[in-house]
């Protein structure tokens, strides 16, 4: 028998459950360490850092989740915080503007080759923090621009253009041909 | 897991996206934030001292404020900025606004 996470989560608040809460973490660890890895430009020890850190709060702030929002929409506000905080530490990880001169297009033979994943890994990484994070919500986890405008705690219009900018400087990065691409 | 429904759309850069979008495995992730988790705190605590504070606050209101003393207040009273005639009425209406704002951030409480 499979919980939904409401279930789970009146579990955590009315039984103090560990095991309940277990089971949202085991369900949303994959995204929310996603996200952030991609948040920390690939640094995956800092990232399980601040995800375990948003989980934690999660623990902590559960009472507060009032099921508007799907519950995933919710941890990623949370772990945004916990980046933006960890940004306000750490001044690498600041929401810093994008060095223009390093968005150079590399050479369209790269971009059609195998390493075309790493070529967007790597792209994703010159992006500055509120492009990157819009682009990984909406592109990557397929949240809606609502839902991301909510996350990231900025008006909608401010999301559409992130994604706007950051998306024409992948392709720009990447400088594909997309027809290239499809027949690839 | 995916969680959520991917946006429809044609743009292979979208596609690409998606497609980089990777299932992490746990690696006993979960087993260490569980072993973290702190004890969780009493949502109802604080707003329950707050509600409490104000009860007695009102209860000390009814018994102190000299509500049968007060002043009649008519516009010539109030434009005279008579202190003998304010001052009663000030001290009501803070004691007064105090214990509502009181309330209504008990109720309001989100940890």
């Amino acid at each position: 028998m499979s919980f939904t996470d409401a279930d789970l989560i009146a579990r955590v608040l009315s039984r103090e459950d560990h095991n309940a809460f277990g089971e949202l973490v085991r369900r949303y660890q994959s995204p929310v360490r996603g996200f952030l890895a991609r948040m920390t430009r690939g640094d995956a020890h800092l990232a399980d850092d601040l995800a375990q850190e948003t989980f934690l709060k999660a623990w902590q702030k559960l009472q507060t989740y009032r099921g508007g929002a799907r519950f995933s929409t919710w941890l990623f506000g949370i772990a945004v915080n916990e980046f933006r905080m960890a940004g306000r530490r750490r001044k690498e990880l600041a929401w810093e503007e994008v060095d223009e001169s390093s968005m150079e297009p590399v050479e369209p033979a790269a971009a059609r080759d195998n390493h075309l994943r790493l070529d967007l890994t790597e792209a994703l990484k010159l992006l500055n923090s509120n492009e990157r994070a819009a682009v990984v919500l909406c592109c990557q986890n397929g949240l809606s621009h609502e839902e991301a405008a909510q996350v990231l705690d900025c008006p909608l219009g401010t999301v559409k253009t992130n994604i706007l900018r950051g998306k024409e400087k992948l392709r720009r990065r990447l400088a594909i041909a997309y027809e290239n691409y499809e027949s690839a | 897991m995916k969680i959520m429904n991917p946006p429809e759309t044609n743009d292979p850069l979208d596609a690409l996206l998606r497609e980089q979008d990777k299932y992490i495995e746990d690696n006993g992730f979960t087993a260490r934030v569980v072993a973290a988790l702190p004890r969780r705190r009493r949502a109802w605590l604080r707003p329950a001292l707050l509600l409490g504070a104000v009860a007695i606050g009102s209860v000390l209101a009814v018994l102190w404020l000299p509500w049968g003393d007060l002043p009649v207040l008519d516009l010539s009273a109030l434009l005279s900025l008579d202190s003998q005639m304010l001052m009663p009425w000030v001290l009501v209406l803070s004691v007064m606004a105090a214990l509502v704002w009181g309330t209504i951030s008990a109720l309001e409480w989100e940890d």
